[in-house]
């Protein structure tokens, strides 16, 4: 037998310090998001392993090299600031293009001139042993060659 | 006198009873939730506490299963995910339809609609379950979020069975939802939920099978439908269940019914628009995702409406929170809610997430949310009802005490070394430090966090064992007597 037993109230009406504190909270949240509409997200990291984000492509792909960046453990960002842009010691991503900005990558860009900087990221191959790596981690245990040629593409686009 | 059987004439044999092979008797179903949820908790707990021990000790093996190329894979994401699996699909959502189950006929007065369905509901869901869970160890999990990632097909069978237990809440509410307790709006819109957002996922993988979606798009949907599933089903279902104990718990009404229904519209408004934080991406407008951390940020209005609304209903009824029993569990589930709350609106600012994002911060607040908040209001649900479907009381204080310290303390240490981990991580990634020693610094905080867990692992078999004696040896006992008045059988 299934007993109705009601759950009662002791008031049913809603006391004004619960409107209160509703509406003021609402505010407080409706001021931050007005402050906050313009800016732009990093890309998405995507849960799991790079493997599929990397295969989707075939060749060098900046968006996955994007999407790979922000899913670098430890992120880029971290150390290269927010934006790549550089911060504390360590450089600026932008313009990597044109050459490397560190002392101890001039070597390295003159003697493999199209891949110093997928050789670095990866930092496992002979090419790169000796070479003081200043806190950078080695990817090339974190991401595929093909992976890391993305990420190379995804940089060479920053101005 | 004695009766020679063969003399019996044919009217004289009593009729055989009909045994059907699907129970339908009353309080059957809430019974078998019940119960599968005590035995998913103890596979989940065990789960966590393996998934915690392989980020102390790197283990990972592969091997064939000798047909269709198919491995078993063993690492520490696929443990990791059936963890998450087994303790939000199997603990918390077989609670979750127990819950449904058990309070739906005592708030209406009436019989629940489709007892048989909702056995059978039981089989499908728990079925479905145990085999995507053995799936997650043998195919390609994708870009997907945990609880995204059993495949397609069995994801089917979870929203099948969603799809019958909403079915049955509706057709036994929807008449007189209107006017009916705040527990049912929550529950209502909850299983809808958990509904939409299963069926979503299947059928996106069902797309996904034939025209080859974008991994990006998955990825996203992916990163919704676990945040939904969170703040929707799972948060819903805390706040229907609380909504629902203390009053029962300690047999007083319900402080303030304006302030349970405000509670429920502001959680109605921001629950859905929460999920939006979580699609961070380059194609995702900024102003969208900030509005979904503004609402991330602003479910704590929910939270502590509730808290104040429950704290005020025990209200002349502390000695109850000292002994474990309903209201002690519900206060520290209380407790639990607006702590993660706070920690989740914390959690959600740009600069805090730029710092801790994908850290160990992230685990100890799911910890604090699923085992903290959800499993102690599922706890003090279970411990009111349990004795008046079973008709039976719990065999002594040891066990139900035992559950509720090693529960608290548990998810207390397991949380909050996690978070602390988290924070240290996320400090020497900014620095710049080498993954190695980070590794090295985080150690010891994994290393709390696996005793804490491992508490709580002692809590959820407590749980099961307590059940289990109560079933076999528990004293019998009667809460509802018929023609009792309403009023006197309230809380009991």
């Amino acid at each position: 037998m299934t007993v109705h037993t009601p759950i009662e109230s002791r008031s049913g009406g809603l006391p004004p310090w619960a409107i209160g504190l509703t509406v003021f909270v609402f505010l407080v949240g409706g001021v931050y998001l007005l402050s906050n509409l313009a800016g732009q997200n990093p890309a998405l990291a995507i849960p799991g392993a790079s493997a599929p984000v990397a295969s989707g492509g075939g060749g060098a792909d900046p968006a996955v090299g994007a999407a790979l960046v922000a899913q670098a453990q430890p992120q880029c960002a971290a150390c290269h600031g927010p934006d790549l842009a550089g911060q504390a010691n360590f450089p600026s991503l932008h313009g990597i293009a044109d050459g490397p900005k560190s002392e101890n990558l001039q070597d390295l860009a003159a003697q493999h001139p199209d891949d110093w900087i997928a050789l670095w990221i990866e930092g496992t191959t002979p090419e790169t042993q000796g070479i003081d790596r200043g806190g950078m981690p080695v990817f090339g245990e974190q991401f595929s060659r093909e992976q890391i040629d993305s990420i190379v593409a995804y940089l060479k686009t920053l101005p | 006198m004695t009766v020679n059987p063969k003399k019996l004439r044919p009217y004289d044999t009593p009729p055989k009873r009909r045994r059907s092979l699907i129970p339908e008797a009353p309080d059957s179903a809430a019974t078998g939730f019940f119960v599968a949820a005590a035995l998913w908790l103890a596979l989940a707990t065990a789960l966590g506490t393996l998934a915690i021990g392989m980020r102390l000790v790197d283990i990972s093996f592969s091997f064939g299963l000798g047909f269709f190329d198919l491995s078993l894979t063993f690492d520490a994401r696929r443990v990791e995910y059936a963890f998450v699996n087994a303790t939000v699909y199997g603990w918390l959502t077989n609670a979750g339809f127990a819950a449904v189950a058990f309070m739906t006929p005592r708030l209406l007065g009436r019989r629940l609609a489709m007892e048989k369905g909702l056995n059978g509901a039981l089989v499908i869901w728990n079925l479905s379950l145990a085999g995507g869970i053995a799936a997650l160890y043998v195919f390609d999990l994708g870009p997907h979020a945990p609880l995204t990632a059993i495949p397609w097909l069995i994801d089917g069978g979870l929203a099948l069975g969603a799809l019958i237990v909403t079915g049955a809440f509706f057709a036994t509410a929807a008449t007189s939802l209107r006017g009916s307790y705040v527990s049912l709006w929550f529950a209502g819109v909850a299983l809808l939920s958990l509904l939409g957002l299963l069926s979503l996922n299947a059928g996106l993988g069902l797309i996904d099978f034939f025209l080859d979606l974008p991994e990006l798009l998955i990825a996203l949907a992916s990163v919704y439908i676990e945040r939904a599933i969170s703040v929707m089903w799972l948060l819903g279902m805390a706040y229907a269940t609380l909504h629902y104990a203390v009053p029962r718990g300690t047999g007083q009404p319900l402080a303030w019914a304006g302030i349970g229904m405000l509670t429920f519209v502001t959680w109605l408004v921001l629950a859905p628009v929460a999920g939006l934080a979580a699609l961070v991406d380059v194609s995702i407008p900024y102003a969208i995702t900030s509005v979904g951390i503004v609402a991330t940020m602003l479910l704590l209005v929910p939270a502590a409406l509730a808290v104040v609304n429950l704290v005020q209903t025990m209200q002349g009824r502390w000695t109850l929170v000292f002994s474990a029993g309903t209201a002690a569990f519900a206060i520290v589930s209380l407790s639990f809610l607006f702590a993660a709350s706070l920690l989740e609106a914390i959690g959600a600012l740009r600069v805090v997430d730029e710092l801790v994002g994908g850290t160990d911060w992230e685990r100890g607040v799911f910890l604090w949310s699923a085992y903290g908040t959800f499993t102690l209001a599922a706890f003090a649900l279970a411990e009111h009802a349990l004795p008046r479907i079973l008709r039976r009381a719990w065999g002594g204080g040891f066990l139900s005490g035992a559950q509720l310290w090693l529960a608290f303390g548990g998810v207390t240490v397991a949380g909050l070394a996690l978070m602390a981990g988290g924070l240290a991580e996320g400090s020497l990634l900014a620095e710049g430090t080498a993954p190695d020693a980070i590794g090295e610094a985080v150690m010891i905080y994994r290393a709390v966090a696996f005793g804490g867990f491992g508490m709580l692992a002692l809590a959820g078999l407590a749980f099961l064992a307590n059940l289990f004696l109560m079933y076999t040896s528990g004293e019998p006992v009667d809460y509802a007597v018929s023609g009792q008045s309403a009023t006197a059988a309230a809380g009991h």
